[in-house]
């Protein structure tokens, strides 16, 4: 069957591009200074995957402006990105728990994709969990070790109980996100693939006693156009190079 | 954190080769950190990876013996007997 790009479906995977987009970059700030050499390396090579998610989500909606254009030159406004992916998180506490976080929700994201009805994106979207199974092996067990140690769950357990209730945005959609189910897009609703993420999220800390107040969340305005505070440096970053000669060839 | 060391095996009849080090926490996040550091662009088919502590090292002092040339035959010498010796049947002498 063929389907047709709708503007729910333009809204939902722009704002998965954007998502996935501001994490790699987020990622990749940590280059060279990741806390071990290990770690550097493999963070690094899990931000690259990312902004490959994103590339191949821009391409996918075909819209007339180039890739680069798209990912670098809109206005702050035309991003779709949850707050949670713009968080520079500066501290790797918070950056491990982000990724922890962040791939979980892939997880369920990517796989509504796959088992949707339309070819080109659930081929994107197989791909793409192929790469996942590793960033998500990465995330917990490392996530895990450090739990492990009362000073491991000092540091990170707080970073999980501000994060989490943030991480309910990703799975928003600005329109009519019936839309996205009827189309044969996504094969289960966001209200469900939120409280799967919900569940994941909840069975892994709570082997640790960790307890985390959902409610917390206010409804963050991402996917309507409203940046977070974060998002100017990150988008600074993101084009420091460009911006040197925006006509350069590459 | 212990020291792990990896080898890799490319495709087809290659033997496993020494491909580098690396530190992890245990076993699990070693063969992790192994294809993130060393396996990450298809270097290798398979991946092995060894705690640094399993490895037995021999004596150096062993190895590093006097003049071992007469151990290394390239078969040259044999060659070039065998050579003359053929020609000078060959020239009848």
């Amino acid at each position: 069957m063929m389907h047709t790009l709708d503007d729910a479906a333009i809204e939902y995977l722009l704002g998965f591009a954007d998502d996935e987009l501001c994490v790699g970059q987020n990622h990749s700030w940590w280059i060279a200074v990741g806390p071990f050499l290990e770690e550097d390396l493999a963070f690094s090579s899990i931000a690259q995957d990312e902004l490959g998610h994103a590339r191949m989500l821009y391409e996918f909606l075909e819209l007339e402006e180039s890739v680069d254009q798209i990912a670098y030159g809109r206005d702050p406004r035309e991003y779709r990105s949850a707050h949670i992916a713009e968080l520079r998180c500066h501290q790797w506490p918070e950056a491990l728990v982000r990724h922890v976080l962040y791939d979980l929700a892939e997880e369920v994201r990517w796989r509504a994709l796959s088992k949707g009805s339309w070819k080109g994106i659930a081929a994107i979207a197989t791909r793409a969990i192929a790469e996942e199974r590793f960033h998500l092996q990465h995330a917990l067990s490392l996530a895990e070790r450090l739990l492990a140690t009362a000073e491991g769950r000092k540091r990170l357990l707080p970073s999980f109980q501000r994060l989490a209730p943030m991480g309910q945005e990703l799975f928003r959609v600005n329109l009519d996100e019936l839309q996205l189910v009827e189309s044969g897009l996504l094969s289960s609703p966001l209200i469900d693939q939120k409280n799967s993420w919900i569940k994941n999220v909840e069975t892994f800390l709570d082997l640790f006693n960790c307890e985390i107040n959902w409610e917390q969340f206010q409804d963050a305005p991402g996917r309507e156009g409203m940046r977070s505070s974060d998002f100017e440096s990150l988008h600074a970053e993101m084009i420091e190079v460009l911006s040197l000669d925006p006509n350069a060839k590459w | 954190m212990k020291t792990y060391e990896v080898f890799l095996k490319k495709a087809g009849k290659e033997p496993f080769g020494h491909a580098g080090s690396l530190d992890a926490p245990d076993d699990h996040m070693a063969l992790l950190f192994a294809r993130d550091s060393y396996g990450r662009r298809s270097e290798g088919e398979q991946i092995w990876v060894v705690s640094r502590d399993h490895i037995l090292e021999g004596n150096q002092s062993d190895l590093a013996l006097a003049d071992r040339s007469h151990k290394h035959n390239d078969g040259q010498r044999v060659s070039e007997l065998r050579t003359n010796q053929r020609l000078k049947k060959e020239l009848g002498e």
